[in-house]
């Protein structure tokens, strides 16, 4: 299934899981959909790990993508994202909560999420653990499942691609396909 | 082949000095830049060369030579405004100018004829016109632009050199009178060549094989052609408004229904070539005299006259002029707006306004080197990347994808660490067989690599490193970096 039908018009989605399990190759994923049919994506980037090179080899329109880099604050983090859901025009905000992922009171995680809906815009926050609760649309689990490697010797050359399976965790108010529990494998070549 | 007029300001620094000062005309002048006595002369007219004052000398000497020398200091607005001055005149004389540098004009005056008159009547409007401005053009007219340019600089007021016969004038002109390349002339004086005649008789194909474009231009320049396009002088539209008042106004409230006036006059023109407008500088004419001056920025380009009418209100409320206002004048400075929605099929961009403010907080919460639209940087380093200005274009790229056209593969993404994190690693042979970072050590339990790559060895920035692709105890999948210059092992990300 194609990524963007992960994300909400309107809503926050959630994407949590734990290192190298796909929730950051999921993440760029969205905003090459979102991107590539023309419409403008920001990233809030928490800690400072998003990679642009392989971001374009990804197939994102970078020059549709307006990069804030909040320097490992992440309460910065979360008063960038705050004003951009208040702009309209943006399809998508994607917030990279980075790897210390802060709490998120209850105020906060509503006032997100009135916001969105007010603009329409699809917030969507990728982090180890799950944030803003049932303020959440819809919630995803990644989690790694397979390695391909290949090799012209007995020793592994090159690591081919990575498998990921992505677990419905919630889903409300969405498209009645994606259902809670619904696994789904997604690919990424390496 | 159309015919073209030159005209040509001898001393061109020196002519826009006497330009603003005509007592200056006939008398020795010299523009002198630095101050004295290291200032040394860059222009003297025809008055100061008489007295062997030249380029290059020092004041001193120049009043030593001359002791009635009169000298001005270089101004570049003076010049500009000459220059500009210069090339007004010509457009009064041929819609089609090009600016051919500091006190050069070269003018298209084909089909002129029928409205004018011949090319010396067409030269002499060019001279009366010129004149007007203040300055003393010597004008050539040819088939070409670089014969009418050498007819002008070599002849006396007006030259005219009839159709066909450019290659017989440029035969006598000294090959110098054309800016070669150094390198160019150096190697046309080896040869014996003096004159643009004694070039043109070369043959052309064995100059093109000994000298490449450059030899064979220089041979088109010798023969009175010119290759390179006309480039058309377009004038900087002039963005000014103006009310003269028949009454004196005194409140704020009578002033902006004058305003919003001007303001409709000046946003209709700019609303035809789609300008919008990222400064306003008001000036008023005050009762008393004297006039008032307020420069109103604007966050971002418009041409609502509310917003504008609202602005110049609050500013004009904070700092009210000290007497009546008797006349109003409105100038802005222009700015290429940009379209929004870009097209029916594009999502809707943020608005100017909004995303102006967005990026103002933005840049205040972290800072302006943190904010932007990311772009791969011209190096195969990795992770190198530039940061350029956020604009908010929906707008189709140049062969724009589309969804569902020409997918690429989803890819592994790599959270770069910032800087890479330096680890200890433990090989066996040449793989990394245990990593040892932050006090913790973890064993490898795959790798792939190594991949070799090196790049702008011939700068600083030189690097050479090998990258291998690890998966740890610790279930991450991790890039490991061998830095081949300083020997050291890097985390240099995780692939999630």
């Amino acid at each position: 299934m194609r990524q963007a039908a992960f994300l909400v018009a309107g809503g926050i989605t959630e994407i949590v899981g734990g290192p190298s399990s796909g929730r950051t190759s999921l993440l760029v994923a969205c905003l090459r959909d979102v991107t590539r049919c023309g419409a403008i994506a920001a990233l809030v980037d928490t800690d400072h790990v998003f990679d642009p090179a392989g971001a374009a080899r990804a197939g994102v329109e970078l020059s549709r993508v307006l990069w804030v880099r909040c320097g490992r604050r992440p309460d910065r983090a979360l008063r960038a994202a705050d004003l951009l859901v208040r702009c309209p025009g943006f399809a998508l905000i994607a917030l990279d909560t980075g790897d210390l992922t802060p709490r998120l009171s209850l105020t906060m995680t509503y006032r997100l999420k009135l916001a969105v809906r007010r603009t329409g815009t699809a917030l969507v926050v990728a982090a180890r653990h799950r944030v803003a609760g049932s303020a959440a649309a819809l919630a995803i689990e990644t989690s790694r499942r397979a390695l391909q490697w290949t090799s012209s010797s007995p020793a592994p050359s090159r690591l081919e691609r990575v498998g990921t399976a992505v677990r419905i965790l919630r889903a409300s108010g969405v498209a009645p396909d994606v259902r809670p529990g619904t696994v789904y494998l997604a690919w990424w070549s390496a | 082949m159309s015919p073209f007029a030159c005209a040509w300001i001898p001393f061109f620094a020196a002519a826009a000095a006497e330009r603003g000062e005509p007592a200056l005309v006939d008398r020795p002048l010299a523009v002198v830049r630095g101050a004295a006595p290291v200032g040394r002369v860059v222009e003297a007219n025809a008055a100061a060369r008489e007295h062997r004052v030249g380029p290059g000398m020092t004041e001193a000497e120049a009043r030593a030579r001359c002791p009635v020398l009169a000298t001005r200091p270089w101004s570049d607005e003076r010049v500009a405004s000459a220059r500009h001055a210069l090339l007004e005149a010509a457009l009064t004389v041929s819609p089609r100018v090009e600016d051919g540098g500091p006190g050069l004009a070269h003018v298209d005056i084909a089909g002129l004829e029928r409205l004018v008159g011949n090319a010396r009547v067409v030269a002499e409007r060019l001279v009366r016109q010129v004149g007007a401005v203040g300055l003393r053009p010597r004008v050539g007219v040819a088939a070409s632009r670089t014969a009418a340019r050498l007819a002008a600089q070599t002849g006396p007021r007006i030259t005219i050199i009839p159709m066909g016969d450019e290659r017989a004038f440029l035969a006598a002109v000294p090959l110098g009178s054309l800016d070669f390349p150094a390198d160019l002339a150096a190697t046309f004086a080896r040869w014996g060549l003096r004159t643009l005649g004694e070039l043109a008789t070369l043959p052309r194909r064995s100059l093109g094989d000994r000298l490449g474009a450059a030899g064979l231009r220089a041979h088109d320049l010798a023969l009175g052609l010119d290759r390179d396009p006309f480039h058309v002088h377009v004038p900087e539209p002039y963005w000014e408004e103006a009310q003269g008042l028949e009454w004196e106004i005194a409140t704020l409230e009578a002033l902006a229904v004058v305003l919003e006036r001007v303001l409709e006059r000046l946003c209709a023109r700019l609303d035809v070539v789609h300008v919008a407008v990222d400064a306003l500088d008001l000036e008023l004419l005050l009762a008393s005299g004297g006039t008032y001056q307020r420069l109103i920025a604007l966050a971002y380009p418009t041409r609502d006259v509310r917003l504008m009418l609202t602005l110049i209100r609050l500013d004009l409320e904070a700092h009210p002029p000290d007497a009546a206002v008797v006349g109003v004048t409105v100038r802005v400075r222009p700015a290429v707006a940009q379209p929004s929605p870009a097209g029916l099929w594009q999502p809707p961009a943020p608005a100017h306004r909004d995303l102006a403010a967005l990026l103002t907080r933005l840049t205040a919460l972290v800072g302006a080197a943190n904010l932007g639209t990311p772009s791969p940087a011209d190096s195969h380093r990795p992770d190198a990347f530039t940061l350029r200005p956020f604009a908010a274009s929906t707008a189709a790229d140049p062969g724009a994808r589309h969804a569902g056209d020409d997918e690429p593969e989803p890819r592994m993404m790599l959270r770069r660490a910032e800087p890479p994190m330096a680890v200890d690693v433990e090989t066996d042979g040449a793989r990394p067989r245990s990593v040892r970072g932050g006090g913790v050590t973890v064993r490898v339990l795959a790798c792939a690599g190594p991949w070799r790559t090196s790049g702008e060895w011939w700068d600083t920035r030189a690097w050479a490193r090998d990258e291998w692709d690890v998966l740890l105890t610790d279930t991450r999948l991790c890039r490991l970096v061998h830095d081949h210059l300083t020997k050291r092992w890097h985390l240099t990300g995780v692939y999630d």
